[in-house]
Protein backbone atom coordinates (compact mmCIF):
# COMPACT_ATOMS: atom_id res chain seq x y z
CA UNK A 1 0.00 0.00 0.00
CA UNK A 2 1.62 3.36 -1.42
CA UNK A 3 -0.48 6.31 -1.50
CA UNK A 4 0.59 9.18 -4.11
CA UNK A 5 -0.62 12.56 -5.51
CA UNK A 6 -3.69 14.18 -3.97
CA UNK A 7 -3.86 10.87 -1.49
CA UNK A 8 -0.55 11.57 -0.13
CA UNK A 9 -1.24 15.14 0.75
CA UNK A 10 -4.74 14.15 2.74
CA UNK A 11 -2.98 11.85 4.72
CA UNK A 12 -0.12 14.21 5.54
CA UNK A 13 -2.99 16.95 6.29
CA UNK A 14 -5.36 14.28 8.15
CA UNK A 15 -2.83 12.83 10.02
CA UNK A 16 -1.66 16.31 11.31
CA UNK A 17 -4.66 17.43 12.16
CA UNK A 18 -5.42 14.02 14.30
CA UNK A 19 -2.30 14.62 16.13
CA UNK A 20 -2.66 18.23 16.68
CA UNK A 21 -5.87 17.98 17.51
CA UNK A 22 -5.02 14.91 20.17
CA UNK A 23 -1.97 16.89 22.20
CA UNK A 24 -4.97 19.65 22.48
CA UNK A 25 -7.38 17.53 24.00
CA UNK A 26 -4.85 16.12 26.13
CA UNK A 27 -3.63 19.88 27.13
CA UNK A 28 -6.72 22.20 26.98
CA UNK A 29 -8.50 23.29 30.48
CA UNK A 30 -11.86 22.92 30.00
CA UNK A 31 -13.17 19.74 29.40
CA UNK A 32 -15.44 20.77 26.90
CA UNK A 33 -12.65 21.88 24.95
CA UNK A 34 -10.99 18.57 24.93
CA UNK A 35 -14.24 17.29 23.93
CA UNK A 36 -14.71 19.18 20.94
CA UNK A 37 -10.97 18.58 20.12
CA UNK A 38 -11.14 14.62 20.55
CA UNK A 39 -14.06 14.77 18.35
CA UNK A 40 -11.97 16.64 15.65
CA UNK A 41 -9.34 13.88 16.28
CA UNK A 42 -11.92 11.31 15.41
CA UNK A 43 -12.87 12.72 12.12
CA UNK A 44 -9.59 12.96 11.38
CA UNK A 45 -8.86 9.30 12.03
CA UNK A 46 -11.84 8.36 9.98
CA UNK A 47 -10.58 10.56 6.94
CA UNK A 48 -7.20 8.18 7.32
CA UNK A 49 -9.92 5.25 7.42
CA UNK A 50 -11.17 6.11 3.76
CA UNK A 51 -7.84 6.58 2.64
CA UNK A 52 -6.65 3.21 3.45
CA UNK A 53 -9.81 1.93 1.66
CA UNK A 54 -11.92 1.08 4.91
CA UNK A 55 -15.32 3.55 3.94
CA UNK A 56 -17.43 1.32 5.77
CA UNK A 57 -15.09 1.58 9.52
CA UNK A 58 -15.09 5.07 8.88
CA UNK A 59 -18.68 5.68 8.71
CA UNK A 60 -18.99 3.87 11.86
CA UNK A 61 -16.53 5.62 13.94
CA UNK A 62 -18.26 8.93 12.59
CA UNK A 63 -21.83 7.72 13.75
CA UNK A 64 -21.07 5.61 16.96
CA UNK A 65 -18.26 7.91 17.96
CA UNK A 66 -18.91 11.13 16.91
CA UNK A 67 -22.63 10.88 17.19
CA UNK A 68 -23.00 8.63 20.59
CA UNK A 69 -19.83 8.02 22.53
CA UNK A 70 -18.84 12.11 22.49
CA UNK A 71 -22.68 12.99 22.95
CA UNK A 72 -22.60 10.87 26.15
CA UNK A 73 -19.11 12.48 27.23
CA UNK A 74 -20.63 15.76 26.40
CA UNK A 75 -24.02 15.53 28.29
CA UNK A 76 -21.89 14.03 31.40
CA UNK A 77 -19.52 17.04 31.32
CA UNK A 78 -22.35 19.00 31.21
CA UNK A 79 -24.16 17.00 34.04
CA UNK A 80 -21.31 17.37 36.58
CA UNK A 81 -19.91 20.60 35.36
CA UNK A 82 -17.29 21.82 38.01
CA UNK A 83 -17.96 25.28 38.39
CA UNK A 84 -16.51 27.21 35.63
CA UNK A 85 -14.22 29.50 37.73
CA UNK A 86 -13.00 27.08 39.24
CA UNK A 87 -11.24 25.16 36.29
CA UNK A 88 -9.94 28.85 35.24
CA UNK A 89 -7.49 28.50 38.24
CA UNK A 90 -7.33 24.66 39.40
CA UNK A 91 -3.99 22.72 38.50
CA UNK A 92 -5.55 20.08 35.63
CA UNK A 93 -2.24 18.65 35.70
CA UNK A 94 -1.11 16.17 38.58
CA UNK A 95 2.14 16.62 40.59
CA UNK A 96 4.97 16.56 39.11
CA UNK A 97 6.31 13.43 39.78
CA UNK A 98 3.66 11.83 38.06
CA UNK A 99 4.30 14.30 34.69
CA UNK A 100 7.64 13.50 35.13
CA UNK A 101 7.07 9.78 34.95
CA UNK A 102 4.88 9.59 32.36
CA UNK A 103 7.08 12.04 30.10
CA UNK A 104 9.72 9.51 30.92
CA UNK A 105 7.20 6.72 29.77
CA UNK A 106 6.46 8.27 26.51
CA UNK A 107 10.20 9.07 25.61
CA UNK A 108 10.68 5.67 26.37
CA UNK A 109 7.49 4.60 23.80
CA UNK A 110 8.84 6.82 21.18
CA UNK A 111 12.30 5.44 21.20
CA UNK A 112 10.74 1.88 20.91
CA UNK A 113 8.15 2.93 18.13
CA UNK A 114 10.80 4.47 16.12
CA UNK A 115 13.00 1.52 16.59
CA UNK A 116 9.91 -1.05 15.56
CA UNK A 117 9.10 0.99 12.51
CA UNK A 118 12.46 1.72 10.73
CA UNK A 119 14.25 -1.90 11.60
CA UNK A 120 11.28 -4.01 11.94
CA UNK A 121 9.90 -2.49 8.54
CA UNK A 122 12.46 -3.75 6.51
CA UNK A 123 11.91 -7.30 7.79
CA UNK A 124 8.18 -7.19 6.86
CA UNK A 125 9.23 -5.73 3.51
CA UNK A 126 12.10 -8.64 3.05
CA UNK A 127 8.62 -11.72 3.83
CA UNK A 128 6.59 -9.45 1.38
CA UNK A 129 8.20 -7.77 -1.42
CA UNK A 130 6.01 -7.70 -3.54
CA UNK A 131 3.62 -6.15 -1.48
CA UNK A 132 5.18 -2.57 -2.02
CA UNK A 133 6.39 -2.73 -5.25
CA UNK A 134 2.83 -3.78 -7.47
CA UNK A 135 0.06 -2.01 -5.20
CA UNK A 136 -0.39 0.95 -7.24
CA UNK A 137 -0.30 -1.16 -10.65
CA UNK A 138 -2.52 -3.71 -9.05
CA UNK A 139 -5.20 -1.05 -7.69
CA UNK A 140 -5.19 1.59 -10.37
CA UNK A 141 -5.59 -1.67 -12.55
CA UNK A 142 -8.72 -2.87 -10.38
CA UNK A 143 -10.26 0.48 -10.21
CA UNK A 144 -10.07 0.62 -14.21
CA UNK A 145 -10.71 -3.38 -15.11
CA UNK A 146 -12.94 -4.17 -12.35
CA UNK A 147 -16.49 -5.38 -13.09
CA UNK A 148 -18.60 -2.38 -13.73
CA UNK A 149 -22.51 -2.57 -11.82
CA UNK A 150 -25.04 -1.68 -14.47
CA UNK A 151 -26.87 0.42 -11.13
CA UNK A 152 -23.32 2.17 -10.88
CA UNK A 153 -22.49 0.48 -7.55
CA UNK A 154 -19.29 1.90 -6.12
CA UNK A 155 -16.22 1.04 -4.91
CA UNK A 156 -17.35 2.13 -0.98
CA UNK A 157 -21.10 -0.21 -1.05
CA UNK A 158 -18.45 -3.04 -2.46
CA UNK A 159 -16.13 -2.54 1.06
CA UNK A 160 -19.34 -2.76 3.62
CA UNK A 161 -20.65 -5.94 1.39
CA UNK A 162 -17.25 -7.60 2.03
CA UNK A 163 -17.16 -6.61 5.73
CA UNK A 164 -20.89 -7.94 6.24
CA UNK A 165 -20.23 -10.92 4.46
CA UNK A 166 -17.36 -12.30 6.60
CA UNK A 167 -18.21 -10.33 9.64
CA UNK A 168 -21.58 -13.32 9.50
CA UNK A 169 -19.14 -15.83 7.95
CA UNK A 170 -16.30 -15.51 10.44
CA UNK A 171 -16.94 -13.73 13.37
CA UNK A 172 -20.92 -14.63 13.77
CA UNK A 173 -20.00 -16.19 17.55
CA UNK A 174 -18.29 -13.12 18.65
CA UNK A 175 -21.13 -10.76 16.75
CA UNK A 176 -23.51 -12.38 19.14
CA UNK A 177 -21.16 -11.84 22.15
CA UNK A 178 -20.84 -7.94 21.51
CA UNK A 179 -24.43 -7.72 21.49
CA UNK A 180 -24.41 -9.33 24.74
CA UNK A 181 -22.00 -6.91 26.03
CA UNK A 182 -23.65 -3.95 25.14
CA UNK A 183 -26.82 -5.30 26.73
CA UNK A 184 -25.05 -5.76 29.60
CA UNK A 185 -23.57 -1.96 29.57
CA UNK A 186 -26.89 -0.59 28.52
CA UNK A 187 -27.98 -2.39 31.88
CA UNK A 188 -25.18 -1.91 34.17
CA UNK A 189 -24.75 2.03 33.36
CA UNK A 190 -28.79 2.58 34.63
CA UNK A 191 -27.88 0.39 38.01
CA UNK A 192 -25.04 2.38 38.36
CA UNK A 193 -26.34 6.00 37.51
CA UNK A 194 -29.30 5.76 39.67
CA UNK A 195 -29.63 8.41 42.72
CA UNK A 196 -30.07 7.13 45.97
CA UNK A 197 -33.92 7.67 46.48
CA UNK A 198 -34.24 5.36 42.71
CA UNK A 199 -31.65 3.26 44.61
CA UNK A 200 -34.16 2.97 47.50
CA UNK A 201 -37.40 2.53 45.93
CA UNK A 202 -35.62 -0.35 43.97
CA UNK A 203 -34.16 -1.71 47.04
CA UNK A 204 -37.21 -1.93 49.27
CA UNK A 205 -39.82 -4.62 49.50
CA UNK A 206 -43.10 -3.02 49.13
CA UNK A 207 -44.26 -0.03 49.90
CA UNK A 208 -46.98 -0.81 51.63
CA UNK A 209 -45.50 -2.98 53.78
CA UNK A 210 -42.81 0.13 53.96
CA UNK A 211 -45.86 2.86 54.88
CA UNK A 212 -47.02 0.39 57.99
CA UNK A 213 -43.24 0.02 59.38
CA UNK A 214 -42.39 3.95 59.29
CA UNK A 215 -46.59 4.54 60.59
CA UNK A 216 -45.81 2.33 63.71
CA UNK A 217 -42.36 3.62 64.40
CA UNK A 218 -41.72 7.52 64.18
CA UNK A 219 -38.11 7.03 65.07
CA UNK A 220 -37.69 4.87 61.92
CA UNK A 221 -39.42 7.70 59.73
CA UNK A 222 -37.06 9.80 60.36
CA UNK A 223 -33.91 7.80 59.89
CA UNK A 224 -35.40 7.15 57.01
CA UNK A 225 -35.93 10.88 55.64
CA UNK A 226 -32.52 11.09 56.09
CA UNK A 227 -30.49 8.60 54.92
CA UNK A 228 -32.82 8.73 51.95
CA UNK A 229 -33.95 11.85 50.57
CA UNK A 230 -31.25 14.12 52.20
CA UNK A 231 -27.72 13.99 49.85
CA UNK A 232 -25.15 12.51 52.07
CA UNK A 233 -22.57 14.75 53.32
CA UNK A 234 -19.55 13.46 55.06
CA UNK B 1 2.48 24.70 28.33
CA UNK B 2 6.05 23.39 29.71
CA UNK B 3 4.68 19.80 28.70
CA UNK B 4 5.19 21.39 24.65
CA UNK B 5 9.11 22.50 25.23
CA UNK B 6 9.07 18.56 26.52
CA UNK B 7 8.00 17.67 23.25
CA UNK B 8 11.32 19.49 21.98
CA UNK B 9 13.96 16.36 22.54
CA UNK B 10 11.00 14.00 20.89
CA UNK B 11 11.11 16.06 17.62
CA UNK B 12 15.00 16.43 17.61
CA UNK B 13 15.26 12.68 18.07
CA UNK B 14 12.81 11.83 15.18
CA UNK B 15 14.45 14.19 12.35
CA UNK B 16 18.60 12.97 13.85
CA UNK B 17 18.57 10.79 11.01
CA UNK B 18 17.97 13.68 8.49
CA UNK B 19 21.58 14.13 7.31
CA UNK B 20 22.00 15.20 3.78
CA UNK B 21 22.48 11.93 2.06
CA UNK B 22 18.96 10.70 3.21
CA UNK B 23 16.81 13.76 2.62
CA UNK B 24 16.12 13.18 -1.12
CA UNK B 25 15.15 9.57 0.45
CA UNK B 26 12.80 11.21 3.22
CA UNK B 27 11.46 13.35 0.66
CA UNK B 28 10.48 10.36 -1.43
CA UNK B 29 8.97 8.82 1.76
CA UNK B 30 7.45 11.64 2.93
CA UNK B 31 5.68 12.47 -0.67
CA UNK B 32 4.28 8.51 -0.75
CA UNK B 33 3.23 7.56 2.80
CA UNK B 34 3.02 3.67 3.04
CA UNK B 35 2.05 1.18 5.90
CA UNK B 36 4.61 2.61 8.26
CA UNK B 37 3.37 6.36 7.90
CA UNK B 38 -0.16 4.94 8.84
CA UNK B 39 1.87 2.92 12.22
CA UNK B 40 3.79 5.85 13.36
CA UNK B 41 0.31 8.27 13.27
CA UNK B 42 -1.07 5.43 15.43
CA UNK B 43 1.76 4.99 17.93
CA UNK B 44 1.73 9.02 18.09
CA UNK B 45 -2.02 9.49 19.25
CA UNK B 46 -1.29 6.09 21.37
CA UNK B 47 1.19 8.43 23.14
CA UNK B 48 -0.44 10.90 23.80
CA UNK B 49 -3.32 9.63 24.93
CA UNK B 50 -1.47 7.61 27.29
CA UNK B 51 0.26 11.24 28.54
CA UNK B 52 -3.12 11.95 29.09
CA UNK B 53 -4.09 9.16 30.92
CA UNK B 54 -0.82 9.49 33.25
CA UNK B 55 -1.20 13.06 33.68
CA UNK B 56 -4.25 14.48 33.32
CA UNK B 57 -6.60 15.11 36.80
CA UNK B 58 -9.67 15.47 35.33
CA UNK B 59 -11.60 12.03 35.53
CA UNK B 60 -13.12 13.04 32.13
CA UNK B 61 -10.19 13.96 30.15
CA UNK B 62 -8.81 10.68 31.37
CA UNK B 63 -11.65 8.86 29.37
CA UNK B 64 -11.07 10.34 26.29
CA UNK B 65 -7.64 9.90 26.57
CA UNK B 66 -8.66 5.83 26.96
CA UNK B 67 -10.41 6.38 23.61
CA UNK B 68 -7.80 8.19 21.83
CA UNK B 69 -5.72 5.16 22.33
CA UNK B 70 -8.22 2.70 21.40
CA UNK B 71 -8.71 5.01 18.53
CA UNK B 72 -5.06 4.66 17.42
CA UNK B 73 -5.10 0.91 17.96
CA UNK B 74 -7.93 1.02 15.46
CA UNK B 75 -5.87 2.89 12.91
CA UNK B 76 -3.24 -0.18 12.79
CA UNK B 77 -5.63 -2.36 12.52
CA UNK B 78 -6.63 -0.72 8.93
CA UNK B 79 -3.75 0.36 7.85
CA UNK B 80 -2.50 -3.88 8.16
CA UNK B 81 -6.43 -4.84 6.83
CA UNK B 82 -5.18 -2.61 3.76
CA UNK B 83 -1.40 -3.58 3.59
CA UNK B 84 -2.81 -6.89 3.67
CA UNK B 85 -4.94 -6.37 0.73
CA UNK B 86 -2.63 -5.45 -1.25
CA UNK B 87 -0.47 -8.28 -0.89
CA UNK B 88 -3.49 -10.51 -1.80
CA UNK B 89 -3.80 -12.22 1.75
CA UNK B 90 -6.95 -14.00 2.20
CA UNK B 91 -8.00 -13.00 5.21
CA UNK B 92 -7.10 -9.45 4.87
CA UNK B 93 -10.54 -7.79 6.35
CA UNK B 94 -9.71 -9.29 10.01
CA UNK B 95 -8.21 -6.34 10.78
CA UNK B 96 -11.50 -4.20 9.90
CA UNK B 97 -13.72 -6.57 11.97
CA UNK B 98 -11.49 -6.11 14.71
CA UNK B 99 -12.20 -2.60 14.91
CA UNK B 100 -16.10 -2.62 14.57
CA UNK B 101 -15.61 -4.86 17.87
CA UNK B 102 -13.05 -2.48 19.18
CA UNK B 103 -15.37 0.34 18.53
CA UNK B 104 -18.37 -1.88 20.30
CA UNK B 105 -16.30 -2.39 23.26
CA UNK B 106 -15.13 1.47 23.55
CA UNK B 107 -18.73 2.72 23.53
CA UNK B 108 -19.76 -0.11 26.56
CA UNK B 109 -16.20 0.97 28.43
CA UNK B 110 -17.79 4.69 27.81
CA UNK B 111 -20.88 4.27 29.13
CA UNK B 112 -20.12 2.25 31.94
CA UNK B 113 -17.20 4.74 32.38
CA UNK B 114 -19.32 7.73 32.37
CA UNK B 115 -22.39 5.83 34.86
CA UNK B 116 -19.21 5.70 37.38
CA UNK B 117 -18.38 8.97 37.12
CA UNK B 118 -21.55 10.13 37.65
CA UNK B 119 -22.25 8.25 40.75
CA UNK B 120 -18.79 9.08 41.94
CA UNK B 121 -19.40 12.39 41.35
CA UNK B 122 -22.95 12.38 43.39
CA UNK B 123 -21.13 10.73 46.49
CA UNK B 124 -17.75 12.41 46.51
CA UNK B 125 -18.75 15.69 44.78
CA UNK B 126 -15.32 15.83 43.33
CA UNK B 127 -13.94 14.41 39.66
CA UNK B 128 -10.19 15.02 40.06
CA UNK B 129 -8.87 11.41 40.44
CA UNK B 130 -6.47 12.81 43.28
CA UNK B 131 -9.73 13.52 45.49
CA UNK B 132 -10.41 10.13 45.04
CA UNK B 133 -8.32 8.49 47.18
CA UNK B 134 -10.21 5.78 49.75
CA UNK B 135 -8.59 2.80 48.83
CA UNK B 136 -5.06 4.95 49.41
CA UNK B 137 -3.39 4.59 52.68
Amino acid sequence: MVLSGYEALFFWIFALAAIFAGLLTVMARNAVHSALFLISSLVSVAALFVLAGAEFIAGVQILVYVGGVMVLFLFVIMLVNVSAEESGKEEIFNNQRQVTASLIFCFLLVGGVLYAVSDGYRGLLKMHPQAEATVGEQSDAKQTTGPQNATGTSQITKDTERIGSSLYRYASLPFEIASILLLVAIIGSVMLARTLRQEASADDVDPDSLQELVASDPQLATLKAQSVLEPRSE
Amino acid sequence: MNMLNCFIPALAFLFQEADSSRVALMKKAALNPDLSKFLVIGALLFIIGVAGVLTRRNIIVIFMSIELILNAANLNFVAFSRYLQASGNVNALAGQLFTVFVIVVAAAEAAIGLGIVIALYRNKETIWVDEIDLLKW
